[in-house]
C-alpha cells in the first residue's frame, strides 16, 4: 500500500466544515481589538491612537472611532494599553456597507 | 481618450447603491416590492440565486504586497477547499462572475482595472479584499487611489491584513447571499460589556 494512502486513511478528512460548523483554527487567528469600557479613559484612548500605525483609531471628544477596515490586527494597541484592549476573536467581518465597518466606542466618563 | 475618462464612477451594479441591507437568503423576500429598496433586495436575491453553487472568481492585484494573494491561494488548499462550495478561480475575466480586488488601487492600474471590469459579463460582483483595498493603509496621492471603491463599484468589503482564508470564505458567501453579514451587530466591546 503506498505510504500516502495509509497516511490519508490515518488522518481522515482534513477539510474544514466551515461554514456549517466552526473551524478549529479560527481561535488562533489574529483579530481586531475589543475594548473594555471601564478602562477606556481619554488618556488611554490617546495612547491607543498614538500606538496605531494605520490611523484606524482616532478620538473625537468622548468617542473612540475604530475603523475595522483599516485595522491590521497588529496588536500594538494591546501592547500600549493591555488593561483596556483584548482580542475580539471576530474574523467574519465582511460587509456590504463600508460605513458599517466604522465603529463608535464611548469612553469611560462620557455621559452614558 | 484621456486617463481621466477611464476612471470609473460607482454606478448601478449588483448591490443597491444606497444602504444595502444584509444579503441574507433567509430574509424571505416574498412580499411584493413596494419601493426601490425592496426591488433592489429582490434583484439581489435573484442574482444570488443565479450564482447558486457555481461562481467563477477572477483576482485583480492592484499593487498589493501579495500576502492577500497567499491567503487567496490557500482557499484552494485541501483544508479550505473552496471548490466544495461551488467557487472556482478562472484566469479569464470574460468567464468570471466575481472580481476579487486586492491592493491599494495604484493609478497605473486604472486602464487595466476598467478593462477587466468591463470584460466581465453581468451580473457581476466586486469584492474588495484586505486593508489596502479598503482604504486603510495608503492615503490618496499621485501614485495610488488608496481605495478600491474609488475606481470600481465595490459590493462587499473584506477587512484584514491579510484576511484569513476563513474570512475570505465568509466574504464570498456574503457576496452570493448564502451567509448573513455579522458586522452591523458587532460592537467591539470586551465580553459582557454593553454601552
Amino acid at each position: 500500500m503506498p505510504l500516502w494512502f495509509a497516511r490519508g486513511l490515518r488522518r481522515g478528512i482534513v477539510t474544514t466544515r466551515y461554514p456549517a460548523r466552526p473551524d478549529g483554527s479560527s481561535a488562533s487567528l489574529p483579530t481586531p481589538p475589543a475594548f473594555r469600557l471601564a478602562a477606556l479613559t481619554r488618556p488611554v484612548a490617546d495612547r491607543l491612537c498614538a500606538a496605531c500605525p494605520n490611523g484606524a483609531l482616532r478620538r473625537e471628544n468622548d468617542v473612540l472611532i475604530f475603523d475595522v477596515g483599516a485595522c491590521t490586527a497588529c496588536g500594538r494597541c494591546a501592547d500600549a494599553a493591555p488593561e483596556a484592549v483584548v482580542p475580539s476573536g471576530q474574523f467574519e467581518l465582511a460587509s456590504t456597507d463600508r460605513s458599517a465597518l466604522i465603529k463608535r466606542i464611548p469612553l469611560a466618563g462620557a455621559g452614558r | 481618450m484621456s486617463r481621466e475618462d477611464l476612471t470609473m464612477t460607482p454606478n448601478g451594479n449588483v448591490g443597491p447603491a444606497g444602504g444595502p441591507g444584509p444579503a441574507s437568503s433567509a430574509e424571505g423576500g416574498r412580499t411584493p416590492a413596494s419601493g426601490t429598496g425592496d426591488v433592489a433586495r429582490e434583484l439581489r436575491q435573484r442574482i444570488a440565486g443565479q450564482f447558486g453553487r457555481s461562481l467563477h472568481i477572477r483576482t485583480l492585484d492592484t499593487g498589493s504586497c501579495a500576502v492577500c494573494e497567499q491567503e487567496i491561494r490557500l482557499l484552494a488548499a485541501p483544508h479550505y477547499d473552496l471548490h466544495r462550495l461551488g467557487f472556482f478561480f478562472t484566469p479569464a475575466p470574460r468567464h468570471a462572475d466575481l472580481l476579487l480586488v486586492t491592493g491599494p488601487m495604484i493609478r497605473a492600474m486604472d486602464v487595466a482595472a476598467r478593462k477587466t471590469y468591463e470584460a466581465m459579463p453581468g451580473p457581476k460582483v466586486v469584492v474588495a479584499t484586505g486593508a489596502c483595498a479598503l482604504g486603510g493603509i495608503y492615503p490618496e496621492d499621485p501614485f495610488v487611489h488608496g481605495d478600491a471603491g474609488k475606481v470600481l463599484p465595490v459590493d462587499v468589503w473584506i477587512p484584514g491584513c491579510p484576511p484569513s482564508p476563513l474570512a475570505l470564505l465568509h466574504g464570498l458567501l456574503v457576496a452570493v447571499g448564502r451567509l448573513a453579514e455579522k458586522t452591523p451587530g458587532l460592537t467591539f466591546l470586551a465580553d459582557g460589556e454593553t454601552r
